[in-house]
């Protein structure tokens, strides 16, 4: 075990994996030398550069995770630094393309891609947007937003491993937020497609990814001091869905609150209300109650920023209104 | 460049294939995208290739790109007809998309631009495994437009990869005229981007071969990328049924008269290579090798409705 920040874990699972599969490469802009945005390659160079397994490219998302798409179309796994979720609009028919290959072959063409994104109102002010929901409309594409480190290491793991083109998403507040345990040879890795009960409850049920689930923790804490027990699932894979998890809690708890740091139209999150109002209506006890970003854009100016993101204190408060309606 | 006589031959038979594929397909689907008139650039591109090399065809000589890598015909036409027994288990259309058994990248989604960026990937692929299989990558005037045919042709030049792309450029993108479309010569792009630009008549499968040839070598021995312009014209229409209101029928004839396959069987038989009964023979058993296997497929089943299982959209996790 070692103490490492979520972006340490991130690389390390990485550097693992480049050790472990000579078919695994890094490709992206400023991965080389620079090491990446944020640190988000350090160290990779020193260690692969000579092999020509960190690839430095031309400003054209584009091609270069359309190039990721080729080269794991022929056995290779890419894991290509898209660098900021922002551009996720710049490569989305080459999510389209590649979610669909495995199953418009016949099931003969498998694209083992990582495409790793930076998101996240957080402290480096600015490339916040949150644009995931619009690869959860693609068949084919599995999109992963680890809460913490020891997850964001064993999730990367997996994600390589999969043959299937993964959107890996890195929260920004989460990136260099404080050391965790991570085992960096664990044998058993956090597979993909299943989220965790971060903390047990018996009154209600909040769901959430990446640092939403801090604040859902952080809320669940507060709310323990009135006396309320409540339950935090991590969804740590938001597609495809967990659905076990997530109903087996709702059937228990009887209340569902969804948490989206996502505008709340169109957001993800809408199907997780969907599948409890759907497969679990006759066990809730309450309305589902959704905390979503307002429908406007990220907003620039601290006091704006700090507003538009759903909070502890939102959650809080909408959790004892839900439990103790005034 | 002086070729034997089979390869002359494989390259008109491969010709008269493709035209072959008209007649059959596009008299069952009038969606069909046309090929007459640019069967020399589609043989002179897709001739000698390996199995192991990755191809982004154009999706006008997507089929004969398949078949040339070596892709069964009779499995092809059942793609076409949406069989279970196709390629793609009548999951998509083998029209636009090829088997990637052969090295096939399809039109998955049916954007043009993208598939140079995916070939893109597969010349790295290639290079970073130190295998000298290449990439081609075709594009028609129309997505020489695209931004990914920009970028895709930049990145190759700047990673020195082992590719080669062809624009078959017909000179319309379906009713847009080739002046109206793209600025400047296709071909100079190539020393735009840092790679040597070849210009071709596209009617003539030799000239074509040549540039190919040449790219091919240059690509396996790791000279990096080049860009072949071949110049040809759209005889077809878009469609097979395309009404084609918005072209001068006085110029379509006229290129009709320029027919590749008739030009290319002329000079087998002025040269010697074969007698004018020998390629007429040649010809009718294309054709009824073509139409037995269309007929053939007509009767596969057609893949089970109730065989929509989301689960399948996943590849299944390595071992």
């Amino acid at each position: 075990m070692s103490r490492m920040t979520f972006q340490q874990a991130v690389v390390a699972a990485i550097h693992r994996e480049m050790v472990r599969d000579r078919n695994v490469f890094v490709m992206g802009e400023d991965i080389g030398k620079f090491g990446g945005p944020l640190r988000s390659n350090a160290g990779l160079w020193d260690a692969f550069g000579a092999e020509g397994r960190v690839i430095d490219v031309p400003i054209s998302e584009s091609t270069f995770v359309g190039a990721g798409v080729g080269a794991a179309m022929q056995g290779k796994r890419p894991v290509v630094d898209l660098m900021f979720l922002e551009f996720l609009a710049l490569v989305m028919q080459q999510f389209l393309d590649a979610g669909a290959m495995h199953y418009y072959s016949g099931g003969s063409q498998s694209v083992p891609l990582v495409v790793r994104a930076k998101f996240g109102v957080g402290p480096f002010h600015g490339h916040a947007y949150d644009h995931h929901s619009w690869l959860a409309n693609m068949p084919g594409v599995k999109i992963v937003a680890p809460s913490n480190p020891a997850d964001a290491h064993g999730l990367m793991v997996s994600a390589i491993r999969d043959n299937n083109p993964v959107l890996f998403l890195e929260h920004m507040a989460l990136y260099h937020a404080g050391k965790a345990e991570v085992d960096p040879e664990a044998g058993e890795v956090v597979p993909l497609g299943k989220a965790a009960v971060a903390r047990t409850g018996s009154d209600v049920t909040l769901v959430a990814s990446g640092l939403m689930v801090k604040r859902a923790l952080a809320a669940a804490t507060t709310l323990q001091e009135s006396g309320f027990s409540v339950e935090v699932v991590d969804l740590r894979t938001i597609s495809p869905l967990d659905e076990a998890t997530i109903l087996a809690s709702v059937r228990k708890t009887g209340r569902l609150v969804v948490l989206s740091e996502a505008i709340g139209r169109g957001s993800s999150v809408n199907d997780v209300i969907a599948l409890a109002a759907d497969r679990a209506f006759t066990a809730l006890k309450a309305p589902i109650r959704k905390i979503a970003a307002p429908d406007i854009p990220t907003p620039f100016a601290r006091e704006l920023e700090k507003e538009y993101l759903p909070s502890e204190d939102l959650i809080v408060q909408t959790v004892r209104n839900l439990l103790h309606p005034a | 460049m002086s070729r034997s006589n089979r390869t002359l031959l494989e390259l008109y038979e491969l010709m008269m294939l493709t035209r072959t594929l008209d007649e059959v397909l596009g008299k069952h689907d009038g969606h069909w995208h046309g090929l007459e008139g640019e069967e020399a650039m589609i043989a002179g591109i897709y001739h000698g290739l390996r199995k192991s090399d990755v191809v982004a065809p154009h999706y006008r000589g997507a089929v004969s790109a398949a078949l040339a890598k070596g892709a069964d015909l009779r499995t092809i036409m059942a793609g076409c007809l949406g069989r279970s027994t196709s390629y793609h288990a009548g999951r998509h259309r083998s029209d636009i998309c090829g088997p990637p058994e052969y090295g096939l990248i399809g039109l998955y989604a049916g954007s043009l631009g993208p598939p140079l960026g995916y070939a893109a990937g597969g010349a790295l692929a290639s290079k970073l495994d130190r295998r000298d299989d290449v990439a081609v990558g075709v594009f028609g005037d129309g997505t020489s437009s695209r931004g990914d045919c920009h970028e895709a042709m930049n990145m190759a030049a700047v990673l020195n990869l082992p590719m080669v792309f062809v624009c078959q450029n017909n000179q319309i993108a379906i009713s847009t005229e080739l002046k109206a479309g793209v600025g400047g010569r296709i071909v100079d792009r190539g020393p735009a981007t840092g790679m040597p630009g070849v210009r071709v008549d596209g009617n003539d499968v030799l000239a074509v071969k040549d540039a190919m040839d040449e790219a091919v070598a240059r690509a396996r021995t790791g000279g990096g990328p080049t860009l072949i312009e071949c110049q040809s014209y759209r005889v077809a229409g878009h469609f097979y049924s395309d009404a084609e209101d918005y072209r001068d029928p006085h110029e379509i004839e006229r290129w009709r008269e320029k027919d590749p396959v008739t030009r290319f069987r002329r000079l087998l038989v002025e040269q010697g290579v074969e007698t004018a009964d020998l390629l007429a023979r040649t010809d009718a058993r294309i054709g009824k090798d073509v139409q037995g296997a269309f007929d053939a497929a007509l009767q596969d089943p057609v893949p089970d409705p109730r065989g929509l299982d989301p689960g399948s959209v996943y590849a299944e996790a390595a071992p």
